[in-house]
């Protein structure tokens, strides 16, 4: 599941568009190939010099597009490499790197090219997204994302003290630290008042918890350790990457914790020696499309034991000032083109133990931890990466 | 030798979906400037840097890639590279007069009139505005001159933003598990799942497989009419796809009986009051419909509070 034998992967040039509510001045195809350009050139590298591809987005639905790679491949002149698409929701960027990894791991490519967008400004999200629920069994009432991760979240508000005013600590965080993101659309200081006077779409989440919709794209160059140095001196190495998933509607499954999390957890620790999460890494970025989700990776990541993600937000520790920062970058709350978000987490991840963070550098950043995850809360994975 | 399992496919009702999405459709610089001009009766084409030219435009020379190019006026006649019969319709390859590539359209021709490399012509219809099918198809035109693409003036903004829809309707299979449930909702009003492996409790929608043992589940089972929320909130927001207004409560309820949740609607006074009283652990009731009964969850009409 983890890195055993395989090489040394290291993620060598990265690039991001800037992210938008809505981008009319290009296509889908034309968005994904600014991202591809600026982390070619980023790693100094042309499309000769890539061995594969792999083209990550959400479902199909979000834009109507059926495989879209056939279209991107034309954009970003990959025309004759090995390619595929992977898609997994949420977690569409962070399976797209994670297949990377692997093709570059076992040896298949020295440099594989990773790159992942969406462009939900053409389509309606919340209505996409209701058709993950099965159609015989919930979909008639699904309310897309939303209405089941508030329900979750509302499940932990009374066993593990995720309050309102918890989650509203995580949206003042973020809402904060993305104003300095140039990346992200975002930009809008808040008060925890604000937030927990906000409208409450699907309450418990209310508008200020929830990140905004965008247009996006991001890519990524993962190199073998031959190769690496061409690209730079100070590649972001994967020292451990997983992805586990969990039965949808299984008896005992648990709305407190997420196991998948937890098991992804669990292997890349192993993998990469850690065993003190809280102590041994820099930084954190984590996808927390809702800012409940936040308090409960804290958790699951074993950042804090369970019940004690809101004392943790609230210690401060997690800010940028904090013994353990958590998305220095804004996180989605500046920007969410949600098949890209786990790629971005794991850009801005990278460049933060690269030295060469746009945000907000971690001083003497080396080890970083990210978390990313899609389906309805049962896909969940993290990755650790280090200088 | 491989023998083939005895098993055989069977006919049943199957269960009609439909997904019905609006879209706004972006098409970029160089398709944007082709809708826009196409209601003109001018075909924009584009040369890249590259030397290749290619009608409809498009942002990107698919020969490398290239992004440099500049728009071109092609003609309306052209090449028939290949054609197929599709349904009533005709589906020809084009390649216009001085450009590289091959487009697909509409024959405005029978299949037997038509013969690959012969001579066709756009043909235009009025009623259309921003679409490839300004051109209504392409007929056969042997005198149609050779023409040539020419250098674009003054083209008109891109389009930036193209309202499109898409309807998929899909005819899903029950399967026996959900089969029988579903029969069991509409002949009976009664909601039944399967027995885990190794126990008593109901899994809700029955399967074959027990997710924890991986073993076969075991015997069917009525779940009650009550049962206990595990999580739930509270929907205030209108959305696309909506079956009832807001607000009202999202809730996944373990039925009585039942070890896995169920996804149902509970009606709420208000915000407030359901902020209070809509919460894990309080005890729910179903609520059939009145009316005839269809076979689904929708025959349930409702969850309402309970108090114990």
């Amino acid at each position: 599941m983890t890195k055993s034998s395989g090489r040394h992967v290291g993620i060598v040039g990265v690039g991001q568009t800037h992210h938008s509510r809505r981008r009319t001045d290009v296509s889908q195809a034309g968005l994904v190939r600014e991202a591809v350009n600026r982390a070619l050139a980023d790693a100094k590298l042309t499309m000769e010099d890539i061995d594969s591809v792999v083209v990550a987005s959400g479902p199909v639905l979000f834009a109507a597009v059926n495989q879209p790679e056939k279209w991107v491949v034309d954009a970003i002149g990959a025309r004759g490499k090995p390619v595929v698409r992977v898609t997994s929701g949420g977690g569409a960027g962070f399976a797209g790197a994670l297949a990377g990894y692997y093709q570059v791991a076992g040896g298949y490519s020295d440099r594989t090219l990773v790159v992942a967008y969406d462009k939900l400004s053409e389509g309606q999200l919340q209505y996409s997204i209701s058709t993950l629920y099965d159609p015989f069994w919930g979909r008639e009432f699904a309310v897309g994302i939303m209405g089941f991760s508030a329900a979750y979240w509302r499940a932990r508000m009374d066993v593990l003290g995720h309050t309102e005013e918890a989650a509203a600590m995580v949206s003042v965080k973020n809402h904060k630290n993305a104003f300095s993101n140039p990346y992200a659309h975002f930009k809008k200081e808040v008060t925890v008042e604000e937030v927990m006077a906000s409208k409450p779409l699907c309450w418990p989440i209310k508008l200020l918890d929830v990140p905004p919709i965008s247009d996006g794209a991001a890519a990524v160059v993962l190199a073998s350790e031959n190769v690496a140095a061409k690209s730079t001196d100070r590649p972001a190495w994967i020292q451990g990457i997983a992805y586990c998933c969990e039965a949808d509607n299984a008896p005992e499954r648990s709305m407190l914790l997420s196991e998948p999390l937890a098991i992804a957890a669990r292997h890349v620790y192993r993998a990469a020696g850690i065993t003190n999460p809280r102590r041994q890494f820099d930084v954190v970025e984590v996808q927390e499309p809702y800012s409940c989700f936040e308090l409960s990776y804290y958790e699951s990541l074993g950042l804090c034991p369970p019940g004690e993600a809101a004392a943790l937000i609230a210690s401060g520790a997690t800010q940028l000032d904090g013994d353990i920062p958590v998305n220095p970058s804004g996180g989605t709350m500046g920007a969410n083109p949600i098949g890209a978000v786990g790629l971005i987490r794991l850009i801005e991840a990278a460049t933060q133990v690269m030295g060469r963070s746009e945000c907000h550098q971690i001083k003497d950043a080396k080890l970083a931890l990210v978390q990313s995850g899609g389906g309805w809360a049962n896909l969940r994975g993290c990755a650790v990466l280090s200088a | 030798m491989l023998s083939a399992p005895d098993t055989q496919a069977i006919d049943l009702a199957t269960f009609p979906s439909t997904i019905n999405l609006p879209y706004t459709l972006t098409p970029g610089r160089a398709a944007g400037t082709f809708l826009a001009e196409i209601a003109s009766r001018r075909i924009v084409g584009c040369r890249f840097a590259n030397g290749e030219v290619v009608a409809p435009a498009q942002d990107f020379s698919t020969r490398d890639a290239e992004d440099r190019y500049e728009f071109v006026e092609a003609p309306h006649a052209g090449v028939l590279g290949a054609f197929t019969q599709v349904g009533d319709a005709v589906i020809g390859l084009i390649q216009l007069d001085g450009c590289d590539n091959e487009f697909p359209h509409k024959m405005l021709a029978e299949y037997a009139a038509l013969k690959v490399g012969m001579r066709v012509a756009a043909v235009w219809d009025e009623a259309q505005e921003q679409s490839i099918l300004c051109i209504a198809g392409f007929a056969p035109a042997p005198d149609a001159p050779v023409g040539t693409v020419k250098p674009f003036g003054e083209t008109a903004p891109p389009l930036e933003s193209i309202p499109y829809r898409m309807q998929l309707d899909y005819e899903h299979a029950y399967g026996p598990y959900y089969g029988r449930m579903f029969d069991e909702i509409r002949e009976h009003g009664r909601i039944m799942g399967v027995r885990v492996s190794n126990g008593d409790d109901a899994l809700l929608p029955p399967r074959e497989i027990d997710d924890l043992t991986h073993k076969r589940t075991g015997t069917w089972k009525t779940c009650e009419n009550t049962g206990t929320i595990r999580g739930c909130s509270i929907i205030n927001m209108e959305f696309i796809g909506q079956t009832r207004p807001p607000p009202y409560a999202y809730a996944e309820i373990a039925l009585d009986g039942a070890s896995t949740r169920l996804i149902h609607m509970i009606e709420i006074e208000s915000l407030a009051w359901a902020k209070e009283h809509v919460r894990p652990g309080r005890r729910v009731r179903a609520i059939w419909t009145t009316g005839e009964r269809t076979g689904s969850l929708r025959d349930i009409e409702r969850f309402e509070l309970i108090d114990e």
